[in-house]
């Protein structure tokens, strides 16, 4: 008895442990600055989404609610009428994204926190809409999560094309981690895919499943703002705020349940224990989870031929560390880390330029720009 | 003989009784005022501590992200709360930039921050509560609740 006491003690003890350090992970190494950072667009609070029309001028939006259209050097303001914004928390006017057929159709997508619908408070929207003479009209809302709550937390929200033309979005779980992740038939902690009007495609994971929320692709995430497309396997890349210590970079499989707050390996701020589990059958693992946590913000793939040493590796923000994370790959495998642009500010969005440079958006700053030396 | 002494005994056991039982009703009134006194500083104190639950809850919404559950923020990056001298030497500030967000440079305990701060969109009620909640948390102490008429008359 006493050993097995002692034995019990013992174990305890090791989980813990390895709850609170990362065995054999990668360190991320110091920036080498064989580039230029200088900034782009100045003077933009909290740059959320940003894209680029075909002429080469940017859409950046502000997570207050402006939607800034930088063309010949000047920032013009665009006319929205987003009467249902619900500035709150993380919540605002969130990510913008063009349809990649847009020269055709003029449509852009866009992602905030509404309050539109009952109850008070505010969830996720993903509207399209067309940009005529600094207006932004023909507003169509393509989905709108329920229910409203005044929790000023983890709206998402990131907005991607495939290579097929469905559009993805990410909505977080809204704080509410013991109601929404796991329930199919509640928004929050879900990637949800749709036709490019806003229709849920048939075979979507859970058309069949009664009582099933069917515009859902993958669920169980916490709060995913970094959402890209891999370059040449197509496949959707994510990463999520994990809590303390337990931010993840996943592959989206059709159906998948990635596993929040089921199995996690991060802790409450406070340090306490979530779960011990931190793997379940029928639950999808990261292929990498930082700790500490970066608090990861935007994703990207290098693409082009601007940085030939870079290309086909991921950049993701740090809001925490203040920094970009290229993080390499071999395959799908994280095999190393680097910092690029050292204490820049809190990093909230990353893109390649139709100019092959790199775009960050920076917190009290704006959008600053990476060319190579 | 022994009478007499005993009926003194007994008066003067009386008279004492009496002054004491007068004393005692003295201090019965007395102790009635301060239960009185009591209740009012329980009261304030049981408003404080409901402000202050309500910000905990929106202190575990809104900031704890950056300022962390011991309100020691990140130096450098996040101003900590626990111990500012910020937050108790600039109360109106302090309610101003918890009601409308912050930019630009400011010093906490001779460390320079120059971060953004979104407006957190909390009402005015929030506010108060949130500011109540970090000024008596931690090892923070303040001598005067903040209230909603306080927060309302901090304008942008």
């Amino acid at each position: 008895m006493k050993y097995f006491l002692s034995y019990v003690v013992a174990i305890s003890f090791f989980t813990s442990c390895a709850q609170q350090l990362k065995l054999n992970d990668i360190p991320i190494k110091e920036e080498v600055r064989n580039y230029t950072i200088k900034s782009f667009v100045s003077n933009i609070n909290i740059p959320w989404g940003m894209t680029w029309l075909p002429d080469g001028s940017m859409l950046i939006t502000e997570k207050s609610g402006d939607l800034i259209h930088f063309i010949n050097d000047e920032k013009i303001n665009i006319t929205t009428t987003f009467d249902d914004l619900y500035v709150r928390g993380q919540g605002g006017l969130l990510d913008i994204e063009l349809h990649p057929n847009y020269p055709e159709n003029g449509w852009i997508y866009i992602s905030y926190a509404s309050n539109e619908g009952e109850g008070e408070g505010g969830n996720t929207k993903l509207v399209r809409a067309k940009l005529i003479e600094n207006n932004l009209t023909q507003v169509e809302t393509l989905y709108k999560a329920t229910p409203n709550t005044t929790s000023g937390v983890h709206f998402g929200s990131r907005i991607v094309f495939d290579k097929e033309g469905y559009v993805y979005l990410t909505i977080g779980d809204r704080g509410n981690h013991e109601e929404n992740p796991q329930n199919l038939q509640k928004d929050g902690g879900k990637v949800y895919r749709f036709h490019e009007d806003g229709r849920i495609p048939d075979d979507n994971p859970f058309t069949n499943e009664a009582g099933a929320k069917t515009s859902i692709f993958s669920y169980g995430h916490r709060n995913l703002q970094g959402m890209a497309i891999h370059p040449t396997s197509g496949k959707i890349w994510t990463h999520e705020h994990g809590p303390k210590g337990g931010d993840e970079i996943n592959i989206l499989k059709k159906g998948a349940n990635y596993g929040w707050p089921e199995i996690t390996y991060g802790l409450n701020y406070n340090g306490t224990i979530i779960t011990e589990e931190t793997e379940r059958d029928g639950m999808e693992n990261p292929i990498y989870y930082w700790f500490p946590s970066i608090a990861p913000s935007g994703m990207a793939f290098v693409t082009g031929d601007k940085f030939p040493e870079w290309k086909g590796n991921l950049l993701v923000g740090s809001l925490k560390f203040q920094y970009l994370e290229l993080v390499q790959l071999n395959g799908n495998n994280v095999i190393s880390r680097q910092k690029i642009a050292t204490d820049i500010g809190r990093l909230r969005n990353v893109k390649i330029g139709p100019d092959g440079y790199i775009y960050i958006a920076v917190e009290g700053k704006g959008i600053e720009r990476i060319t190579p030396n | 003989m022994k009478n007499p002494i005993h009926l003194f005994s007994l008066t003067f056991f009386f008279f004492v009784g009496c002054i004491t039982l007068e004393k005692e009703k003295n201090i019965e009134s007395n102790s009635k005022n301060s239960i009185l006194i009591a209740d009012k500083q329980f009261q304030e104190k049981t408003e404080l501590q409901k402000s202050m639950q309500r910000g905990k809850n929106i202190y575990s919404g809104f900031c704890m992200q950056c300022h962390l559950p011991d309100g020691k923020g990140v130096p450098g990056n996040f101003p900590p709360l626990a111990g500012s001298d910020w937050l108790t030497e600039k109360r109106s500030e302090s309610i101003y930039v918890v009601k409308y967000g912050q930019t630009g440079e400011i010093i906490v305990n001779g460390v320079k921050y120059n971060n953004v701060m979104a407006p957190l969109g909390l009402s005015d009620d929030e506010v108060a509560d949130v500011m109540n909640y970090i000024m008596n948390s931690w090892e923070n102490t303040q001598n005067q609740m903040v209230t909603v008429e306080e927060v309302k008359a901090v304008k942008k």
